[in-house]
């Protein structure tokens, strides 16, 4: 069924601020998990639901996605039938509240007008799940529903989740109303972000989201017409994250460190593509001292490692010690540095033999390319 | 980039003296370092010192071989006048099915297939040698000497020349005499098996060589003899660096641990310099809550619960709970169950390794390889 739907990747809106990592690239191209990138996750779960025509929506500094993504050739996409295609916007400010998601549609509305495939699924750039599209869209034919939503009950929608919308439902899980969390409870249906419809209907709302309002997003329209159409949601089961805050996406990575968790989300026949930097094997040396970690390719391993997350290329020299912290490509953590609940970001060095801890609550950040 | 010199791979060597590992795979084919398989590090060669056009002569056991060397994007080999061509022997209007009947003549037998690019140089390689090399490097030496042929060489310990083809010079470079594991080596320089030569005289000599009832076709024992003979300039370039002829089973193991050596020459992750290879949609390597890791070499996929010393772990190895790993190098896939010892073994591909059982032994004599899968205790 598949075959019949183009995808549509979107970036997550203004109303999403990560501390640090997000003043160098949108979410999307966020590091997940030491070798992955969180866009990885929607274009690998379409491309396995059979869905080669895709559409990817950047809002802002686009050098890291259109870079990562390429061709897509690294995604399985068939060369010559398959298009992975990259949207831009005019307005580049991320903070802007006209730079929504409409506004990024309704500037390429002449390409999605081409695309003949009769459904769309729309997926966000911003969430870590395994969903297969084409199980959904025959679901929503079924249902003969206008909108498909796809959601996921979670119970601690108090601490997490802030700012990511909430699907009302009723008891026949028809969607009655779109919210968003501001963290009031804690068991919320969070909206995954995640549409399906037909092509016409997806032109429809976003024309009618334009002409009623510039600063609604799809979320914002679909909402509205919740009345008169036949909003539908479904729930996703499985492993699921979003990554909207510094802390969620701290939770997010160190979250797989336990593998029932990482198991479900990543299956021999549900592969997540990425792009290879031809990174030779990681080293261990005698002084090395790994626990419970995951550790990319490429790495020098001389100290202690326990409960983290290593990106590729990273060096660990002796007597460092990683605890309960993300450390990201390329850096550096120097002679007996001690570094906890920390995001470190790509290409930091740290010699300074002193310590940097975070908290569970407040997880610390070390800047790209920064010096300590 | 463009060059006018086309890279010939002779990659149809059986290698029986891997014995089970080169059963279903040409030697070529086998797998090193981890992540690699040996012919990368050719292939790697060639798309760094920017030689555009690869052909890869196989002949045993090469449909696996010719499905992993026909996608050349993996080595960047893929613009649009470049390209991994897999050469085996072919029935021609004019002559018979044939196998490769020496390393000379699976060149000979693609004369048609090389003319199509017209080079002025032709570059012969060896498929199962370990190495990083810049054979452009080795090209400005040929054409600085005006030769119709150059050898690299490389240095070896004298006590062992005598296991090598040795190439005796003059001192400027230029080679006066090849012999053939001599007994009474007079030099250590001995022969890669990486060949330069001028493409119009070895078409030439390849033509009259293929008729020639006496030869048996070998570059080492025919055709480079009859170019001293006949007077032709052949020269030596000496290499410096890693190379290792990965032709047993220890010497395999002992490539592998090399990369265990904070020593190694043998840089895998020299950005300028990479090596390439089948990209595998794995998740990083995990460590689990109990293991213990001195002295390793592990790439992605991996899952590791139990101890492992001085060990290369490659592609989708998983080691279970108080397993012990020592000295050993374990190929894609293998498995080894809980508390299960595996000691100075090569363990193949894909090998399973049941509950609680030991396998190899300290200071044994040999690398033992483990090519079968071996029952546990409680199976």
């Amino acid at each position: 069924m598949a075959n019949k739907a183009f995808g549509v990747i979107t970036s997550a809106g203004g109303n999403f601020h990560v501390e640090g990592l997000h003043d160098y690239r949108p979410i999307g191209a966020f590091s997940f998990l030491g070798r992955y990138r969180v866009i990885d996750f929607p274009i690998s779960n379409m491309s396995n639901s059979g869905i080669d025509q895709i559409q990817v929506y950047v809002s802002s500094r686009p050098r890291s996605i259109a870079e990562h993504i390429g061709t897509g050739r690294h995604y399985n996409i068939n060369s010559k039938r398959g298009k992975l295609q990259l949207l831009f916007t005019q307005i580049n400010n991320p903070q802007s509240i006209y730079n929504n998601n409409i506004a990024g549609f309704y500037e390429n509305m002449e390409i999605i007008e081409r695309m003949h495939l009769p459904y769309v699924v729309i997926a966000p750039s911003y969430m870590v799940y395994k969903q297969d599209y084409s199980r959904l869209l025959d679901e929503h034919v079924e249902s003969a529903a206008d909108v498909t939503l796809l959601y996921h009950r979670v119970s601690d929608a108090r601490d997490a989740y802030i700012g990511c919308s909430v699907l009302n439902l009723n008891k026949q899980k028809g969607v009655l109303s779109v919210t968003q969390n501001m963290g009031t409870a804690k068991e919320k249906n969070i909206f995954m972000d995640t549409y399906v419809m037909s092509r016409d209907m997806f032109i429809d709302l976003v024309n009618q989201a334009r002409a009623q309002s510039s600063a609604y997003t799809l979320t914002d329209i679909v909402s509205v017409k919740c009345d008169e159409l036949d909003v539908r949601g479904v729930a996703h089961r499985g492993t699921f994250a979003a990554i909207s805050s510094l802390n969620d996406y701290y939770n997010a990575n160190l979250g797989l460190l336990d593998l029932d968790r990482a198991d479900d989300l990543f299956r021999s026949n549900w592969p997540i593509y990425t792009r290879t930097t031809n990174a030779c094997p990681t080293k261990y040396f005698d002084t090395a001292n790994v626990k419970k970690s995951m550790i990319a390719n490429g790495c020098l391993i001389e100290g202690t490692v326990e409960n983290s997350i290593i990106g590729r290329d990273v060096h660990i020299r002796k007597g460092a010690v990683v605890r309960d912290s993300i450390v990201l490509a390329y850096s550096d953590i120097g002679e007996g540095v001690t570094i906890e609940k920390t995001v470190v970001d790509k290409w930091a060095k740290i010699i300074h033999a002193g310590d940097i801890r975070g908290t569970e609550e407040h997880p610390g950040y070390v800047r790209r390319n920064d010096r300590i | 980039m463009g060059s006018n010199m086309l890279a010939m791979i002779l990659a149809g060597g059986r290698g029986s003296r891997l014995h089970e590992l080169t059963n279903r795979v040409a030697k070529p084919a086998v797998a090193y370092g981890g992540k690699y398989k040996i012919v990368d590090f050719p292939l790697s060669n060639c798309a760094n010192s920017g030689i555009d056009v690869v052909g890869v002569l196989t002949q045993y056991e090469s449909v696996l071989l010719n499905s992993y060397v026909a996608a050349g994007t993996r080595w960047g080999l893929d613009t649009k006048d470049s390209g991994v061509f897999v050469l085996t022997p072919r029935e021609k209007a004019d002559t018979g099915l044939d196998v490769y009947r020496g390393t000379a003549d699976a060149i000979s037998q693609n004369i048609d297939f090389i003319d199509t690019y017209d080079p002025e140089y032709l570059l012969v390689l060896s498929g199962d040698h370990i190495y990083k090399m810049n054979y452009a490097k080795m090209l400005e030496f040929h054409q600085e000497h005006n030769a119709d042929a150059t050898i690299a060489v490389i240095g070896v310990p004298m006590k062992e020349a005598s296991r090598f083809g040795i190439m005796n010079t003059d001192g400027n470079g230029k080679i006066v005499e090849f012999e053939e594991k001599p007994k009474k080596p007079k030099s250590n320089l001995a022969s890669m098996g990486i060949y330069i030569f001028n493409w119009k005289l070895m078409r030439k000599m390849l033509l009259k060589d293929m008729k020639d009832p006496n030869s048996s076709h070998d570059f080492g024992k025919d055709f480079i003899p009859v170019m001293l003979n006949e007077g032709r300039t052949l020269c030596a370039w000496e290499f410096k660096g890693y190379w290792k002829d990965v032709g047993t089973i220890d010497s395999l193991w002992e490539a592998n641990m090399d990369l265990l050596d904070d020593n190694n020459a043998l840089n895998l992750n020299d950005p300028t310099w990479r090596i390439y290879t089948e990209d595998a949609a794995v998740v990083p390597q995990y460590i689990g809550p109990d293991a213990k890791i001195k002295r390793a070499y592990i790439t992605q996929g991996v899952e590791v619960e139990g101890s492992v010393t001085n060990s290369v772990l490659f592609t989708n190895v998983h080691i279970g709970k108080g397993a012990k790993i020592v000295d050993s190098v374990l190929m894609p896939g293998a498995t080894v169950e809980d508390g299960a010892t595996v000691t100075r073994a090569l363990v193949a591909d894909g090998v399973h390794i049941g509950k609680g059982v030991t396998v190899g032994k300290k200071n044994s004599e040999n690398i033992l390889l483990v090519a079968e899968d071996v029952k546990g205790k409680e199976d």
